[in-house]
């Protein structure tokens, strides 16, 4: 009982939620492109070199929110080079978000070395995180349980309050509606005169913005550092929580508080002398296997129909000649 | 919708007898020519029908007059003003609408969504959910097109759908409305209720055109009558002066007969013995319950139902395309149940699917290429496992002419033909196998009258040929010219079985209605 009273309380919540925001903001980006049909597989890239040059434009500026700032460009650079090789010349999307995310992880490496002559991370005073948000009287309304709402770097906040918006946004507004069109029926878009290719390059570049602050709150957030490869497979885990929810804001918030709560337990398992290398791979296991579980019914087709072919093959190796005998269920 | 648009002040000041005039239109692609000096005069408040066969170039037509296409040579008038139809937006900014053959709706979209998109209500930058609905809702009551506002488009049914694209149409202030082949995808039910819209709109003033190849509506529903073939301009005439007989004269150019066909026994050996076969749906219900019939050698066994009462899936488990959840399907002493839907087609099994876009060809690729599928490990398609192209390309020349494809070659596209050519080429494909039993799902669908006649004519000949044919089909018609015994499905289950030479379509439109087959007899006598 004791035990668990360690494992489960405020403070695991909180940290739940610490690490649910990056890669919820990361998924909500993505969100975008799903919706306009395009399977973006570069978010990780657009995460980690959000990260880098938010650090970047930390430490030449002395701003956090240039610092910012320099991160979303970055990343809206590489939302805007995947958009121009997929939409206007139809590339590959898998290939180019593999490219992309390739270039980054090189890239950030290189420009590391180059820059401050370091390999592995770059840290130091010089970096300027964000501040935390107290909330004012957060504490005298909630006492013990303040931490849950109040106190978090502002990507947080961002991460949460966007999922509303975005609920708002494909519901109620123009571009929402036909980004949705677009990745349902682009050929209902084409007969009423909505531009396929203009919708999808909005929707890759907010995808862009959101991949940006994701990174940004990766690396200026709750540790001022980079280290190399930062983004550790989020844009990935993202993709994997998009596949599943079809990009819808709500399920993709589901996801990614799994993934977040996997996470923070994990690290806390930590604290109790497991090995580190099995538990660092617990939450990715755990987002997977239940995001599979929840979504087995309305699982995506190309799932579905590998299975049904695998299925099929087994049964006719094994099935006799002369069958009848299962009766129907 | 907008009252001072010049189209309609115009309409009202001096109002042209004629809604849309076409003056020698010639549209060509390439060297085929398919429309040429066709001309049209559609009197407005009329019920205007265009018929002809499949390619006959109708569609190309009310593109061009929808401004989806431009024309080569001639002229446009509509509402007795001259127009250069640049762009659909200058039709509908001329008061035309048009409903396409193919859908164009938005699955996951509400009825409103759908009517609105393109042209969204919006207060204060957010769409007005609840105007849009509204609106729908008074053009839905104005004009008798019922339908839920609310309501996703992916739950309703074709009927239902097409009724949304007609209010897309009004609700972009239509008054000449051009619907390509609305009927067919509907129920005979959905065509009445149609048709009865239509003569709404007229009775409004607005006019109709309305493109089909099924003669008995057009005799029903339409005042006037234009008859194309081979892209050329046959006939105009008032409906009431013509006959059936005589609109497939003018549109096949020769008479065309749909008489059962003469036939002596000669039914063999069973071929195909289905044993209490079950099969599930998509939602995992029982779709196929507990089927029982035989096909012999040599005869034709027809399956009549309304679309949708298990007779799909019956098709798919046979292929092998679907699992049974119990019985069996013998293909002489082998279980088709248990095996691959290659090896079912090695089993002597020859398939010609419902659905033809999906199942039957290839749309991107040749009509070589889609006569070769299936059989390219084969003499004389391949010689020591290596394809012989020159071998495929003469097997393709010599069906395209036996099963007379209508296509400028082997090598052209198969989804640029049209629906009845497209059957054809998956006819030819399937009939040449040497398949000892033929599953043809819905033969006809979707092809004209002359193509009809010679896809039965080949169905015939496979049956003198002494190969055993299931046809499933929701034209009853069809079968009652085709088949020696019609067996009747009803919600998974058939209900009884009928000889074709005493076929009475009373007795099986029971059947096909839920009676049982003595209970049918009963109240049919
Ligand atoms: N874009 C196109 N390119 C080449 N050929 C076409 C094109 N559109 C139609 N055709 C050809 O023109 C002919 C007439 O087609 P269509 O107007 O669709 O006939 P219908 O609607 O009467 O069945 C057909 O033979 C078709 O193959
Ligand atoms: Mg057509």
């Amino acid at each position: 009982m004791e035990i668990l009273d360690k494992l489960l309380n405020v403070a695991l919540l909180v940290a739940t939620l610490r690490t649910t925001a990056p890669i919820l903001l990361v998924a909500l980006g993505g969100s975008f492109t799903t919706k306009a049909g395009i399977f973006n597989i570069g978010l990780e890239g657009q995460m980690l070199v959000g990260a880098f040059f938010a650090v970047l434009g930390s430490i030449w500026s002395g701003s956090a929110l240039i610092g910012v700032a320099c991160g979303v460009v970055a990343a809206l650079v590489f939302a805007l080079a995947f958009a121009v090789l997929v939409v206007s010349f139809r590339a590959n999307e898998v290939v180019v978000g593999l490219a992309l995310n390739i270039l980054a992880g090189g890239m950030t490496i290189s420009l590391m070395k180059a820059i401050f002559g370091t390999r592995g991370s770059i840290v130091g005073q010089k970096i300027v995180g964000l501040p935390k948000v107290q909330i004012p009287g957060a504490r005298d309304l909630l006492g013990s349980w303040a931490p849950l709402v109040s106190g978090y770097t502002p990507m947080v906040y961002v991460a949460f309050v966007a999922v509303p918006f975005l609920v708002l946004f494909y519901k109620r507004t123009r571009l929402g509606l036909y980004i949705r069109v677009v990745g349902e029926k682009p050929e209902a878009a084409e007969a009423l005169g909505i531009s396929i290719t203009r919708v999808r390059y909005t929707a890759s570049l907010l995808c862009g913005l959101l991949a940006g602050l994701a990174g940004a709150h990766l690396s200026l957030g709750y540790i001022t550092m980079f280290t190399e490869n930062m983004s550790s497979g989020r844009g990935f885990m993202a993709v994997a929580i998009l596949i599943f929810s079809a990009g819808d804001p709500l399920k993709v918030l589901a996801g990614c508080l799994l993934f977040g709560f996997a996470d923070a337990f994990s690290l806390r398992l930590q604290t109790f002398g497991f090995p580190s290398y099995l538990i660092l791979a617990v939450p990715y296991l755990v987002a997977l296997v239940a995001l599979f579980a929840l979504s087995y019914r309305s699982r995506p087709r190309i799932i579905r129909e590998t299975l049904e072919s695998m299925k099929k093959m087994l049964s006719v190796e094994t099935k006799p000649a002369e069958t009848g005998n299962n009766l129907p269920r | 919708m907008s009252d001072t648009s010049p189209a309609k002040r115009q309409e009202t000041t001096s109002p042209a007898e004629n809604a849309v005039e076409l003056i020698d239109i010639t549209k060509r692609f390439g060297a085929f020519v398919a429309n040429e000096r066709v001309n049209l005069r559609v009197k407005r408040g009329e019920i205007h029908a265009i018929i002809g066969e499949n390619g006959a170039g109708k569609t190309t037509l009310m593109n061009i007059l929808f401004g989806l296409l431009q024309p080569d040579e001639g002229r446009i008038v509509l509402n007795g003003r001259e127009t250069i139809v640049t762009d659909p937006a200058t039709a509908i900014d001329a008061g035309l609408g048009m409903v396409h053959q193919h859908f164009k709706l938005v699955p996951s979209l509400s009825v409103a969504d759908n009517v609105f998109l393109g042209m969204e209500i919006r207060r204060n930058g957010l769409i007005d959910q609840a105007a849009q609905i509204e609106k729908t809702r008074e053009l839905s009551e104005r004009f008798g097109l019922k339908v839920e506002p609310q309501e996703r488009v992916s739950l309703l049914s074709v009927g239902i759908e097409q009724r949304i694209e007609i209010l897309k149409v009004l609700a972009r202030g239509a008054r000449t409305i051009i619907l390509d082949e609305p009927t067919a995808v509907l129920t005979p039910q959905e065509s009445r209720e149609l048709f009865q819209t239509l003569r709404g709109f007229v009775a409004d003033g607005m006019t109709v055109i309305f493109i089909s190849h099924h003669l008995e509506e057009v005799m029903e529903v339409s005042d006037t009558v234009t008859v194309l073939r081979h892209g050329k301009h046959v006939a105009t005439r008032p409906t009431a002066e013509l006959t059936k007989d005589d609109l497939v004269r003018m549109m096949v150019g020769r008479n065309v007969s749909f008489d059962r066909r003469r036939r002596t026994k000669t039914a063999g050996e069973v071929v195909l013995d289905v044993k209490n076969l079950w099969a599930r749906d998509e939602r995992r219900l029982p779709a196929l319950r507990d089927a029982s019939f035989t096909v012999r050698a040599g005869e034709i066994v027809g399956i009549a139902g309304v679309a949708g009462n298990g007779q799909t899936e019956l098709a798919e488990v046979l292929a092998g395309l679907r699992p049974a959840s119990h019985g069996s399907a013998m293909l002489k002493g082998r279980d088709l149940t248990a095996l691959t839907p290659a090896a079912i087609r090695d089993a002597g099994f020859a398939h010609v699917p419902g659905d033809r876009m999906v199942r039957g060809v290839d749309g991107s690729a040749s009509i070589s290429s889609n006569l070769l599928m299936g059989r390219q490990f084969k003499a004389p398609w391949s010689r020591n496992g290596v394809l012989d192209w020159d071998g495929v390309a003469k097997q393709a020349v010599e069906m395209i002419k036996r099963f007379d494809i209508r296509a400028r070659g082997p090598e052209d596209t198969v989804k640029r033909l049209s629906g009845g050519n497209i059957q054809k080429v998956v006819l030819a494909r399937e009939f040449t196998n040497d398949a000892d039993f033929l599953l043809i799902d819905q033969p006809t669908r979707g092809v004209d009258i002359g193509a009809q006649e010679s896809i039965h004519d080949e169905i015939m000949r496979q049956r003198a040929a002494g190969r055993a044919v299931l046809v499933i089909s929701v034209q009853l018609d069809e079968l009652l010219t085709l088949a020696d015994r019609i067996l009747v499905m009803f919600n998974g289950r058939i209900m009884g079985e009928v000889e074709g030479d005493s076929a009475d379509s009373e007795r099986i439109g029971m059947m096909m209605a839920g009676l049982n087959a003595s209970a049918a007899s009963e109240v049919a006598a």
